[in-house]
């Protein structure tokens, strides 16, 4: 249905007109295809006519509700991935919208970053993540050696510093926030606040090894929402 | 259906007069047949005279029959109510009383036994169906041998019983009426202090908490209701104070990053800035959003606490093994201050907890400890079992201590015993509260124990698990 099969087509099923927008925004900020449905009827009329490639669902839907949307979806066989959004972080909640066979969930206030890392995880999924070489500028990271040089200098890193700093080059150019490398490098399901000042000081071991003997800055704080590893600024 | 008064007076009432009633009915009965019996040993006594007299007043008659008579012509009379029957040993009737007339007294003849060695008087019942009272006796008219019977109608005997049950029954309505009253007065006096505590409870209201019920007299069994209805009333109030601090404290909360907010986006909007400003003011602002978005989570995580909406998945854990892990996660704190954590303990000491948030829970104590300790310190980490039922979990810093005002409070919501300094280093001041649920929640406890100027030691006591080694604790200091 649509040309130009390099532009994703994700589809916003958000009542909360602000949210609805800043989602919209900050998606095609990043390249894709947006259709925003401000309500679930909306939503349950375009998934029925239009193909996307993601479904994004807020749960507390005027009209139709979240759920019964999805379940219609999955009953005519759509194989579109459905990330949720829900403010209800209960547990039965989220088991409710992965029975009826959602994909992945995000639970309110979510950070826009986790958004967009999770939707990119979803469009891949079923294909390989590409092979990039985990590189940025003159840094680079042997993962199998577990060895990370800049500028030819190889840098001392410990295996904390190490998982962080390959956390951050392998999503070089993004911003990450604190909740995904609480999740990803500390695997913490939890963020507590003890997690944020270690966070911080690591980040900031870090910057020393990485950053401190060169010109060029790599780590970058965001404030108010994560890092970010990226070449200019 | 079954009838119910509506009040206890009433009901206390009638329970009383339907007790008394029938105490007074079976009093009125055994006393009725005590007085039956003691009325038939008179009369069984007079009636076993009247069988000598009448026995002195047998003559025989020429014709082989027999007559009464007596020296007295009063006595020859027969008495009113008497009758009197004289049998050969043969079956042939000797003598009967006029009064008589064809009945018989014994039924028909004497029995070959009958009269015999003084037998008890008996009932029996003439033909007419009258009740009578039966004396036989044997007895020697110059050699003629007879059986004489005297008998007596029982009239007297049932008349005189009848006027006492006319007294009884006269006086029954009368001593269950006043009986009644009585009982309703002494149940009204005694439900009294009921009544009035009632109406003194009514109007202790929400916000009326502080009032309490005056008790008469903390010993009887109303002042001790009295007290254990106070009680409860303070306990409420506690919990409603608790409540409103609560609410005030969270509010508060709320409001800070709220202001925060408002007053930065204020200020910005005032006049134009660069984007490197707007920039630094939107951060700004989303900090103070995460700091929201965390005392939101802390606060549905305590909630969900409270109503007990959590499933613990409890295994069997070495309990120093997950201090050890715990510590990797902040030991970098410490490093920064250059302080040491140490971890003493049996590693074979096993607790069945749920891992994830007995972790928060040490998580916790150990970045409070860095926090307030001072460079260079250490902080020690003790684990013991105490006997086979629980192991000790003691975190043991050298900080300035807590002072003992603000040691029964430390793991109350939002309590914070330096105000400024907490918020400044991004606690919730929510920390220590789910610490101390996390602990609670696994059947364990946490207490304080601090001195000003001396450290403080957080103590941990959690259930041991069933299957953990025997073997003590060798790592203790103490």
């Amino acid at each position: 249905m649509h040309e130009g099969k390099s532009q994703l087509r994700i589809l916003v099923v958000e009542d909360e007109a602000k949210v609805a927008r800043a989602l919209g925004e900050g998606l095609e900020r990043e390249k894709y295809d947006v259709v925003v449905a401000p309500t679930g009827e909306d939503g349950f009329f375009l998934v029925n006519a239009e193909e996307f490639d993601l479904v994004i669902l807020d749960l507390m839907l005027p009209g139709h509700d979240g759920l019964q949307v999805l379940a219609t979806l999955r009953k005519r066989g759509l194989q579109t991935p459905v990330l949720i959004l829900t403010a209800r972080d209960a547990v039965e909640d989220r088991v409710a919208g992965l029975d009826k066979g959602a994909d992945d969930y995000l639970v309110k206030p979510f950070a826009f970053p986790e958004l967009l890392a999770r939707v990119r995880a979803l469009l891949r999924r079923g294909r390989p993540e590409p092979s990039q070489p985990l590189r940025l500028a003159d840094l680079e990271m042997d993962v199998i050696a577990r060895k990370a040089k800049r500028a030819g200098h190889p840098l001392e890193l410990t295996a904390r510093e190490f998982e962080l700093l390959e956390y951050l080059l392998r999503h070089k150019e993004q911003i990450v926030s604190r909740e995904m490398l609480a999740r990803s490098v500390w695997k913490e399901t939890a963020r507590a606040t003890p997690l944020d000042n270690v966070m911080d000081v690591h980040i900031n071991r870090l910057r020393r090894k990485v950053d401190e003997p060169f010109d060029r800055k790599l780590i970058h704080t965001v404030r108010g929402v994560g890092f970010v590893l990226r070449e200019e600024e | 259906m079954r009838f119910r008064p509506r009040n206890v007076r009433s009901r206390l009432t009638l329970w009383y007069v339907f007790v008394l009633a029938s105490l007074l009915a079976l009093y009125a009965g055994v006393a009725s047949l005590f007085l039956f019996l003691s009325l038939r040993e008179d009369f069984d006594q007079n009636l076993l005279e009247d069988v000598e007299t009448v026995e002195g007043m047998l003559a025989k008659e020429p014709n082989g029959g027999v007559s009464l008579h007596s020296h007295h012509p009063s006595a020859a009379e027969p008495r009113i109510g008497q009758f009197i029957e004289v049998w050969s040993p043969q079956g042939s009737l000797l003598y009967r009383s006029p009064a008589l007339q064809d009945k018989t007294l014994g039924g028909g003849p004497p029995g070959p036994e009958e009269g015999l060695h003084d037998p008890p008087p008996s009932t029996s019942r003439l033909p007419n169906g009258n009740r009578v009272r039966l004396a036989s006796s044997v007895y020697h008219v110059e050699d003629q041998r007879v059986v004489l019977r005297v008998a007596y109608g029982e009239d007297r005997l049932w008349r005189e019983l009848g006027e006492f049950g006319e007294v009884l029954v006269l006086g029954f309505p009368i001593a269950v009426l006043l009986a009644g009253f009585g009982g309703y007065a002494l149940a009204r006096k005694a439900l009294a202090p009921i009544d009035s505590m009632a109406t003194q409870a009514a109007k202790i209201s929400a916000e009326r908490l502080g009032e309490r019920l005056t008790i008469e007299n903390p010993e009887d069994e109303l002042g001790k209701l009295g007290a254990v209805f106070n009680d409860t009333l303070a306990r409420l109030q506690a919990a409603f104070d608790q409540l409103r601090r609560f609410t005030a404290d969270a509010s508060h909360e709320l409001r800070t990053p709220l202001t925060a907010m408002r007053s930065v986006g204020e200020v910005a909007l005032q006049d134009q800035r660069s984007p490197v400003e707007y920039r630094d003011v939107i951060g700004s602002m989303l900090e103070e959003v995460d700091r929201l978005t965390r005392l939101s989570e802390s606060l549905l995580a305590l909630s969900r606490a409270d109503t007990g909406h959590v499933q613990l998945q409890r295994e069997d854990i070495s309990i120093v093994l997950l201090a050890k892990e715990a510590s990797s996660v902040v030991e970098v704190l410490a490093e920064e201050k250059r302080q040491r954590i140490e971890i003493e303990g049996d590693a074979d000491l096993l607790v069945s907890v749920d891992r994830l948030i007995l972790r928060q829970a040490i998580l916790n104590l150990l970045d409070n400890a860095i926090k307030y300790s001072p460079p260079e310190s250490r902080i020690l980490v003790r684990i013991q079992g105490e006997g086979d039922k629980r192991v000790f979990f003691d975190v043991v810093d050298q900080g300035a201590g807590i002072p003992s005002e603000h040691q029964p409070y430390v793991f109350d919501r939002f309590y914070r015993v330096d105000k400024a300094r907490t918020r400044e280093w991004g606690g919730t001041g929510l920390g220590l509260s789910i610490t101390r649920w996390a602990v609670e929640a696994q059947g364990g406890n946490i207490t304080l124990e601090s001195e000003e100027g001396h450290g403080s030691t957080f103590r941990i006591s959690l259930p041991r698990a069933k299957y953990s080694s025997t073997s003590q604790s060798k790592g203790g200091s103490q």
